[in-house]
């Protein structure tokens, strides 16, 4: 069945109806540049610049987040802010980066790498793939809008953004704690990314285990598509989780059930459980794709393959199977009962082995290779060091009893921003930085990119190293602010003007990048002398990423192809001919229905949200519930999925002239 | 690339520049930097006072040596691969390229084991004190004290479950305090852990991790206090909008001085006698003005953290100079201004739940959950403007100012206020309330 569908939308010419749409309420767009272009696109790597330039947005928004709650922290009983606002802010900052920036630059790199790794031309499913990004979309506006109530009163019955925390425990987010609105939008806001991560995991699944070129084994997978491909199984197999618990806080909020609920009988614990048995894979989802980075930027720049490839992939892989036997170490202080502490305890003492192991076989890696220190090199060495301590205080963790102390105080915020900052981030930003020029066709200056290295380096473990002390000298998480007497006041002082520094740090990363993009030097396709296939096309892609489909001889197929010029010229030319002998290069067709289906989702949830509110417009109360615009949000996706499904795949087919010239034809299947 | 080598070398010129400075500012700043990396807090989980937090800080350094170990073997490893293998120049990146080598897998299975060993000398005193901790060894249970705490939006009720008090209206109730939890040094406690709505977490670092308040759940820890002393704990989940400033003390003391504290709180509130001191001008508090960040503590002046539990006995005397007529005025306020419907004075008026018994709040060392010392200043300004120092809590909000409307349109209506001589007077009452 699977492969039917693959080989369907592959060569989608000789199986399509042979007449056009069946169904044309809008006409299928077909501009290549401009705004509709990107509204309507099905490009994989449209759709990645645009999650990725969406996520970039949302990580420097998650950071000026991170610098309020900084200074307001800078010194002791400090007022700069309300305790409401500091609760929004961390709610929303740990939100923020976790579904609006690691996440989504995660997924921009599965749009972006994905496809071109596996040797395809696009993901299995590109409208769908499409309909994922918009959703998201709907997703970060439902969770933000809640911002607005700052800016005007006549907004503020929102009752400002957020406020239970990133968590959200139950029974904090039930109605008698947290009446406002924030916290239903919040609660759609979650489920909405939640379908829109659901969505892209199988097309990403499909994409992999379906498209990959000829030759191209599992076992010779380039060692990122094998981490996107066991984080698309962590996504649909996790988030089912949490989808139960928001529907059960849902309906505990609007229509009175008793799942949370104390007064009822509910039981808030289990929240925690539902919420952690997605949260902690949620750790692995946001850290996998990451590991999978570095194990294509350490190959590049010491210039000889990963070291011990299957242990590698092995232990990505065990990683997400005991992830999803860990997650009540993030509950040790719930008394749960000593035999589950002490099996949590040991699992996640267990899952230390394989991160550990991949650690070993990245410096194995280094060993006996020629390093070339350039600046994604650096990231991606900082990653190790980094990573390495949060992984530490990860085991320290472990250690159930000495978590009772750690545990919700700053010892935490320092583990986990080593493993998401030091760890996940940085390897973004070495992506980003090493695939910038692929993308874009120009290279990063190395000096200016060395100085944002340094900058945030130095800044990062200024904010996060003295937190480890804070945490064993007991400052608690989630404190608007504290006393003067505790022995605090010298270490978040310090921490403030690190991530001073740090946020200079990051402002300079990107200043040039913005630079690189206008001035940079013009890329070749190759600039670092890299080995996988991406590598082997021109920079920026072009819109069918290859002229032939590759045949893979080997792991690292593109260095296999740079040493093996003759064979590899003389094969690709065939397949170009037996390509165009079956009507040319087949390319799906681009689609408004996405788009539209995204916006009647956003109309519906976002009217389901306040449901039980009366509907005023204009000063003047319409009807007595959101009910009917919810119920018209409604209406408008499904007619979309409907005329979405109508429209057909549809296509068109490229042509390349024998002196690389490329044709575009239509409606010839 | 349109920067050279040279340039690379550069950067790392300044950055090196860049640490040696930054070390040299730490080393010449040496004191202030030691504070940046202080443990000697309050609510320090390093200075353990008691059974359990050493158990739990043991533990800890166990896991910092085996990772220290790991950290000096794969650390050196890795900076040496980093500087022997770095290409020297640009040259020696054209090169051919080194040999291809994919793995070993004898070296990779030695590792993985490695690991698993060293990660067997955390797992075996982890399981230990797993149950260690849990509960009250067998042997000494005889001897614990069992005590409920109960978690409030945004501070704790104690009750002593197996002290009972006759309460005026007939029959006996287990002595309830707020706040400051008093404890018999030496002896084992179990607190069991309750809450009236959202979840919270016990936590006293140098006595006892924390274990959480959570609702429909029977949890409990247990603690024992090596010696007199007083110690700080807080509220360690994130309870909603004070939840940073849900505090509590725990005070430690020999059983003598315990059993002395406790017939005193079995009896009903104090009254100050008719005429002592009656003729006395009490000083007029200035409290009007007053900023947050005035450089002090607000739980605790320089003379007060000199030595704690020697400041919280010298709260358990009666004040000199207790004007009887202004405390009679006093009392007289706190039934007025409806305080009585949410507190509790055993013994004179008042039967409310909602927030803290005041049977013997004069004799607290810190008002409004440990978050102002109990001064007559810091009262009158807690009781001037409670939202100020605790946003959101039910004194203010309920109490002060009521709603007026649902949802959307809800509005807070003023209900009642207290001018200077009303605090003046409720004052003088709760600071007698010994």
């Amino acid at each position: 069945m699977a492969e039917a569908l693959a080989k369907n939308a592959y060569t989608g010419g000789a199986h399509a109806p042979a007449k056009k749409a069946t169904f044309d309420l809008f006409a299928r767009p077909t501009a290549k540049t401009g705004l509709v272009s990107w509204l309507t696109t099905v490009d994989h790597k449209k759709i990645g610049m645009l999650y990725g330039g969406f996520a970039i947005i949302f990580f420097l928004i998650g950071g000026l987040e991170a610098l309020m709650i900084r200074t307001q922290l800078m010194v002791p009983n400090n007022r700069f802010i309300t305790a409401q606002l500091y609760n929004e802010l961390f709610t929303m900052h740990g939100t923020t980066m976790i579904f609006l920036a690691v996440m989504p630059l995660n997924a921009a790199f599965f749009n972006l790498l994905v496809p071109i790794q596996v040797g395809a031309r696009d993901v299995a499913f590109p409208r769908l793939n499409a309909f994922s990004l918009w959703v998201w979309v709907v997703g970060a506006i439902l969770l933000n809008v809640g911002w607005l109530s700052h800016f005007s009163d006549a907004l503020k019955g929102f009752g400002g953004a957020p406020d239970a925390g990133w968590f959200g425990y139950a029974p904090l987010t039930s109605r008698t704690f947290t009446p406002d609105l924030s916290t239903d939008l919040w609660v759609l806001g979650l489920q909405v990314l939640g379908l829109s991560s659901i969505v892209a995991s199988l097309n990403f699944i499909v994409t992999i285990i379906n498209m990959r070129a000829p030759g191209l084994t599992m076992m010779r997978l380039p060692v990122f598509t094998w981490m996107a491909l066991v984080t698309s199984f962590l996504l649909i197999l996790a988030l089912p989780a949490i989808a139960i618990a928001l529907v059960e806080v849902m309906m505990d909020r609007n229509f009175g059930t008793s799942f949370f609920e104390v007064s009822g009988g509910g039981q808030p614990i289990l929240w925690q459980h539902l919420f952690w048995v997605f949260g902690h894979p949620e750790v692995y989802i946001l850290i996998l794709p990451p590991m999978g980075y570095v194990s294509e930027i350490l190959p590049t720049f010491a210039r000889k393959p990963l070291f011990g490839y299957p242990i590698v992939v092995f232990s990505g892989v065990a990683i997400g199977f005991i992830g999803f036997g860990v997650w009540s170490h993030h509950m040790f202080t719930t008394g749960m009962g000593n035999v589950a502490t002490a099996a949590f305890a040991l699992a996640t003492m267990a899952i230390a082995v394989p991160t550990g192991v991949k650690i070993f076989n990245w410096i194995g890696t280094l060993w006996g290779g020629q390093i070339m220190t350039r600046v994604p090199m650096m990231f991606a060495l900082g990653f190790i060091w980094m990573f390495m301590l949060g992984g530490f205080s990860g085991v320290m963790h472990a250690a159930a009893p000495a978590d009772a102390q750690q545990q919700d105080t700053y010892f935490v915020i320092a583990h986990f921003h080593y493993v998401l900052i030091g760890g996940a981030t940085f390897a973004l930003l070495a992506a980003i930085h090493f695939w910038f020029p692929k993308f874009f066709g120009r290279m990063v200056p190395e000096f200016w990119g060395k100085v944002s290295f340094w900058l945030i380096f130095v800044g990062f473990n200024c904010t996060f190293f003295p937190m480890h002390f804070l945490g064993l000298n007991g400052m608690p998480r989630r404190t608007w602010t504290y006393d003067s007497n505790m022995g605090w006041n010298e270490g978040n002082l310090f921490a403030t003007l690190g991530a001073y520094l740090l946020g200079i740090g990051i402002f300079t990363y990107f200043a040039v990048l913005i630079y690189s993009y206008f001035k940079g030097k013009v890329a070749g396709s190759d600039p670092w002398d890299a080995r996988t296939l991406e590598w082997s096309i021109p920079s920026p892609p072009p819109e069918h990423n290859f002229a032939a489909i590759p045949t893979v001889h080997a792991r690292d197929a593109w260095w296999y192809e740079k040493h093996h010029k003759e064979e590899i010229a003389k094969e690709k030319a065939e397949h170009i001919k037996a390509e165009e002998s079956h009507g040319g290069i087949h390319m799906p067709d681009q689609s408004w229905y996405p788009l539209f289906s995204a916006f009647g989702l956003l109309v519906g949830a976002y009217n389901f949200a306040q449901i039980h509110q009366p509907l005023v417009l204009f000063g003047n109360q319409v009807s007595a519930s959101h009910l009917p615009l919810a119920i018209t949000g409604g209406v408008i996706m499904v007619a979309a999925l409907y005329l979405w499904a109508l429209e057909g795949p549809g296509g068109y087919h490229l042509h390349l002239g024998p002196d690389g010239k490329v044709t575009e034809s239509r409606g010839d299947h | 690339m349109t920067r050279t080598r040279s340039d690379h070398r550069n950067v790392f010129r300044f950055a090196t520049v860049f640490l040696a400075g930054l070390s040299l500012l730490l080393m010449t700043g040496c004191a202030w930097a030691g504070k940046v990396f202080s443990l000697s807090g309050p609510q320090s989980t390093m200075v353990t006072e008691g059974p359990v937090a050493k158990a739990q800080w043991d533990l800890f350094m166990v896991t910092v040596y085996v990772t220290t170990f790991i950290f000096i073997v794969v650390g050196s490893v890795l900076a040496y691969a980093q500087i022997k293998f770095r290409a020297k120049d640009e040259a020696a990146e054209k090169a051919e390229p080194p040999p291809q080598g994919h793995g070993n897998p004898l070296i990779e299975i030695g590792l993985i084991a490695a690991s698993v060993i060293l990660l067997v000398f955390i797992a075996i005193p982890t399981v230990r004190d797993i149950w260690y901790t849990h509960d009250v060894p067998e042997a000494e249970k005889g001897n614990a004290l069992d005590v409920t705490a109960t978690g409030f939006q945004w501070w704790f009720k104690f009750e002593y479950t197996s002290e009972m008090v006759k309460l005026p209206a007939g029959g006996e109730a287990p002595l309830v305090t707020g706040n400051e939890l008093v404890v018999p040094a030496g002896r084992p406690v179990r607190v069991h852990l309750r809450t009236i709505d959202v979840i919270h977490s016990f936590w006293i670092p140098k006595l006892a991790g924390k274990v959480d308040m959570i609702p429909n759940r029977a949890n409990f820890l247990w603690f024992k206090a090596d010696r007199p002393g007083y110690y700080y704990g807080q509220c360690a989940e994130y309870c909603g909008e004070s939840h940073a400033i849900m505090r509590f003390r725990v005070i430690a003391l020999d059983q003598p001085d315990y059993d002395k504290w406790l017939a005193n709180q079995k009896l009903p509130a104090r009254t100050v006698a008719a005429g002592a001191a009656a003729s006395a001008e009490q000083p007029k508090i200035q409290f009007a003005n007053y900023q947050i960040n005035d450089g002090h503590a607000l739980a605790g002046s320089a003379e007060f953290d000199a030595n704690p539990l020697a400041a919280w006995h010298r709260m358990q005397a009666p004040e000199a100079g207790e004007n009887a007529a202004l405390v009679a005025q006093g009392r007289k306020i706190f039934q007025e201004k409806t305080c009585v419907s949410c507190h509790t004075i055993r013994g004179h008026e008042g039967m409310g739940i909602t927030g803290p018994d005041l049977t013997r709040v004069g004799a607290r060392s810190t008002i409004a959950a440990g978050v102002l010392e109990n001064t007559p200043v810091r009262l009158a300004q807690w009781l001037h403007d409670p939202a100020h120092f605790k946003p959101g809590n039910k004194m203010y909000y309920g109490g002060y100012v009521v709603q007026e409307g649902t949802g959307f349109n809800a509005t807070w209506k003023q209900n009642f206020t207290l001018n200077d001589t009303e605090i003046n007077a409720l004052v003088a009452y709760l600071h007698s309330l010994k």
